[in-house]
């Protein structure tokens, strides 16, 4: 292509010289021949001029007495412009019959010049003056009719050459429009041939660079020459060869890690030994392009090692054969020292001949042991492969040895992680029945000293009512038996509200109208505990509920905060909403919760104020917002006051159990 | 400043801005060529020598024909001419006529300042003597020229020819050296007389002068043609020109003019070189003061 570039350039440049070339030639030939005619034109300048000054001195003659005075200066100025005129004549290139024709009239003008100084000194008579003077004048008209005989000529010749000169010029203009439209269009030629030179093999090879982009490796490109373009092409195949070699070892690879990756997959379901090993056995074959495989692991029982898993057509006598003793195992893992065992040519076994029975007439054999840090777990052997085993091929069942060793090893730890997790979950169980056994026992203990109180009144005033015989006193005393009954009625009843669940009511509720309702019914027992209610309710949209007992829940909070603020304080109520929840805060400046208690307070019959409270009235208030979908928070320090949030879903509860 | 001074000064001012040169300078000098040979060919010889003059002084020299002899001296006066190259015979007439001064004159190529007059006929005329002259036509140059007619006119009296007239069939008098020697070797006249300078100039140039004509009498020597200015020439200028052609030819300039010229260079002419044309006027029956040249 250099030499392509090299050659069209020069073409180019020797067009380019040619057609200036022509167009100088042509151009010289044109101003050679104006400059031939302007030098006629000049020559006939020179010759007016000579014929002005032939006249000049004849009109001097003429004018001129015998007697010459002052005008001889004249006459010899315009002789001497004269003689300077046939000059210029004589020193211009003329052909031989011109140079003739001009001496001849130089020769005249000698003799006019002669014939006139002759006259002009010459001491005479008037006669011999006058004929002098005649002679000179002869010579003169005579040398004027040479030169308008010269003039012909000379116009004539400026004529023919005048002519010549256009017709040059004519047919110099067309051979310069043709040697410019030819030059034009080689030029063309030569650009359009060397482009499309250049090009093609740049698109071909475009096109092959796509091909391989799009996928095709090893797609050759069919462009041959003898160019640079044709050594980037065969370099191009080369490289899509050298590709393509990349790209089987590749796909070879994938092939491999692909059979590993199934491999390994199986290695998760390793618990299901027997088939994940045979699933395994399959695998290495078909990674290895092997036609056996077999998997050794130690027996437990019969303290062996025997095949566990094969692959491909395994005899029996070659599964007899591999099964081994302990002892014998351990001596070929140390002869290998602990390295995958390889025998291409079975003849050459030596150390391993155990490992190669003869009578199996295998091709080749490899193995590789599976072992942890304290135990040899076994061996996998691989054997008739079609050609020999590289270590390219030990590496991977290495990688596949050791996975599976760590593989059996994770699955020991397992099996034994499952046991003890099945031990935990039957303690667990026990300690679980057990807590239930000692929750029923307190609550059963709670509940017989709360109706205990009661009974233990009603039996009192029951008995004394016996004895007594005022009725006044035992109307006192049967009124006092029917508030204890009353109460131990109430407390029968708050105990059966809490073990059976009350179904919701739900309806349209606005939060905001319900905690002022609440507040301005409690509103003497704040008044009474010195306790400053403050009220915040912001715009919060109404939700769906059972309107008496979320009452309930809100009664039960403020009524737990004026108790824990004996000697009074403040009480800030507040609504809001805070992303998809209204929530509903009561902070008080009481004692505020210990961590401990804290943890307690949502504990049926679990309660800090002695015989004040059942114990149930926040586990209940629990359970409400619960079936709300909602929950209760408490944040609380000890010392400065105490925070419940009632956190309630605008959307309303799809339920209402 | 009164108003008749300012206009004396205008005046003055004007004055000087139309005639500058006359005023104050020598406007042109010309000097006069008495014709020794073709006049065109001898104005071409003396065109270098104005100009190196010109160039010299300072001042435009100009050279012009002072046609024939006869007129020189007419010539001279009438046209207020500064100097002229002399002849013998004329500048005899130039210093007793005109009380002219003879400044410098040429020496030859070949060294010498003088020359001869010289006698020829064609080769082939018969003539060999003054007995074969008679009834033959003769050509001077000019009755006011040593070299071209009073040598001659002597030469033919101490032969016996006392009447020129009546001796030659035709006398003629072509007005310059070169014209005679042309008129004898074109068979126009068959006895010339002519400057033997100006003969042998020719004879370089044209060859069949040698060949064709031949030297019947040689005079003695005269002084070559001389410069003189006029006397009342400012001395300055005068000694100017005089230095100028002196030492011409020390520089290569003056020396190309010179060669121009023919000649090897000026020397200072003085009234005594023309001695020996007294001899000659004797023996011519000729009395210069009272001569009819004309």
């Amino acid at each position: 292509m250099k030499k392509r570039l090299i050659y069209s350039l020069a073409s180019l440049f020797l067009l380019f010289t040619l057609g200036s070339g022509l167009s100088m030639l042509y151009t010289y030939r044109i101003s050679h021949d104006l400059e031939s005619v302007i030098n006629l034109h000049r020559i006939e300048i020179v010759r007016q001029s000579f014929v002005i000054n032939i006249q000049n001195v004849q009109s001097n003659l003429y004018a001129t007495g015998t007697v010459f005075g002052k005008e001889l200066d004249t006459i010899v100025d315009n002789v001497s412009a004269m003689d300077d005129s046939i000059q210029n004549c004589l020193n211009c290139h003329h052909n031989p019959e011109m140079t003739e024709r001009l001496n001849n009239v130089h020769n005249v003008v000698e003799q006019y010049k002669d014939a006139i100084s002759y006259l002009v000194t010459s001491t005479a008579n008037e006669a011999r003056i006058e004929r002098l003077k005649m002679v000179a004048v002869g010579i003169g008209d005579s040398l004027l009719a040479k030169t308008q005989e010269m003039a012909t000529i000379a116009d004539k010749t400026l004529r023919n050459r005048t002519i010549e000169a256009v017709k040059a010029i004519k047919k110099s203009r067309v051979i310069l429009v043709i040697t410019l439209a030819v030059s034009l269009v080689l030029a063309l030629g030569i650009a359009a041939t060397l482009t499309r030179q250049i090009t093609a093999p740049v698109y071909e090879l475009v096109n092959a660079a796509r091909m391989i982009a799009s996928g095709k490796v090893g797609y050759k490109t069919g462009y041959t020459d003898n160019t640079e373009f044709g050594e980037v092409a065969n370099s191009f195949n080369a490289m899509s060869t050298a590709l393509q070699a990349e790209h089987d070892k590749t796909e070879h690879y994938i092939e491999q890690l692909s059979g590993l990756y199934k491999v390994t997959l199986s290695f998760y379901d390793i618990f299901e030994m027997e088939q994940a090993f045979q699933e395994i056995c399959t695998n290495i074959s078909d990674i290895l392009k092997v036609k056996q495989t077999i998997l050794l692991l130690f027996d437990e029982k019969q303290k062996i090692y025997t095949p566990f898993a094969s692959a491909g057509q395994t005899s029996a006598g070659l599964r007899t054969a591999m099964q081994m003793p302990l002892e014998k195992v351990v001596d070929l893992y140390q002869k290998s020292e602990g390295r995958p065992v390889i025998i291409n040519d079975t003849g050459q076994a030596e150390l391993f001949r155990a490992l190669v029975p003869e009578e199996e007439h295998e091709q080749n054999m490899m193995l590789a042991w599976l072992n942890t840090k304290e135990k040899i777990l076994g061996a996998i052997r691989v054997s008739d492969k079609n050609g020999y085993f590289t270590d390219e091929d030990s590496k991977i069942l290495i990688i596949l040895a050791n996975h599976m060793a760590v593989a059996m090893e994770n699955a020991d730890l397992y099996r034994n992680l499952q046991n003890n997790m099945a031990e935990l979950r039957e303690t667990q169980e026990q300690l679980i029945q057990s807590a239930k056994l000692a929750a029923i026992g307190e609550l059963a203990s709670n509940v017989a000293h709360e109706i205990n109180n009661p009974l233990t009144s009603i039996i009192g005033f029951a008995e004394l009512s016996k004895e007594d015989d005022d009725i006044e006193s035992i109307r006192m005393s049967l009124d006092i038996i029917e508030k204890e009954s009353l109460r131990a009625r109430d407390i029968v009843k708050q105990l059966l509200g809490f073990a059976r669940k009350k179904p919701l009511h739900l309806t349209e509720v606005d939060i905001n109208a319900v905690v002022k309702e609440v507040v301005v019914f409690s509103s003497s027992q704040t008044r009474m505990g010195k306790v400053r209610v403050t009220e915040e309710y912001s715009s919060i949209p109404t939700t769906t509920g059972d309107i008496d007992q979320l009452k309930q829940v809100f009664l039960n909070i403020i009524t737990n905060a004026i108790h824990a603020m004996p000697d009074g304080g403040g009480l800030a109520i507040r609504t809001f909403t805070m992303g998809e929840y209204i929530l509903i805060s009561f902070s008080d400046t009481g004692q505020g919760i210990s961590r401990e208690v804290r943890h307690r307070i949502f504990e049926p019959f679990f309660s800090t104020k002695k015989e004040k409270g059942t114990g149930l009235g926040l586990s209940i208030s629990y359970r409400i917002i619960q079936d709300h979908l909602g929950r209760i928070d408490v944040e609380s320090e000890s010392g400065k006051g105490t925070t419940f949030t009632v956190r309630l879903p605008q959307k309303p509860p799809a339920k209402t159990a | 400043m009164n108003r008749r001074n300012f206009l004396i000064q205008i005046i003055f001012l004007l004055l000087f801005l139309v005639f500058p040169a006359r005023v104050f300078a020598e406007e042109e000098i010309l000097i006069g060529l008495i014709p020794e040979e073709n006049i065109f060919t001898q104005m071409d010889r003396h065109r270098p020598l104005a100009a190196y003059l010109t160039k010299k002084l300072g001042t435009r020299v100009r050279f012009t024909i002072l046609s024939r002899y006869g007129d020189v001296l007419d010539r001279f006066m009438s046209r207020k001419m500064d100097g002229a190259f002399f002849g013998v015979f004329t500048s005899v007439l130039a210093m007793e006529q005109l009380n002219a001064e003879p400044i410098v004159h040429p020496v030859n190529l070949d060294g010498s300042s003088a020359v001869q007059s010289y006698i020829f006929v064609r080769k082939d005329s018969n003539i060999q003597g003054v007995q074969d002259m008679k009834g033959k036509r003769i050509a001077f140059v000019d009755k006011a020229t040593v070299t071209g007619y009073l040598y001659t006119l002597s030469f033919l009296r101490e032969r016996g020819v006392q009447d020129p007239k009546v001796f030659f069939s035709d006398i003629s008098f072509t007005g310059s050296h070169g014209s005679t020697i042309y008129a004898v070797l074109d068979g126009r006249a068959d006895i010339g007389t002519a400057k033997s300078k100006i003969f042998h100039q020719l004879a370089k140039k044209e060859f069949s002068i040698k060949e064709e004509l031949t030297i019947l009498a040689k005079s003695r020597e005269f002084p070559d043609s001389t410069l003189f200015l006029r006397k009342d020439l400012p001395p300055a200028i005068r000694l100017q020109i005089r230095d100028i052609l002196l030492s011409m030819d020390k520089d290569a300039e003056g020396r190309e003019v010179l060669k121009k010229l023919e000649s090897m260079m000026f020397v200072e002419a003085k009234k005594s070189d023309f001695q020996p044309f007294f001899e000659i006027a004797q023996k011519a029956g000729i009395v210069v003061k009272t001569y009819k040249y004309k």
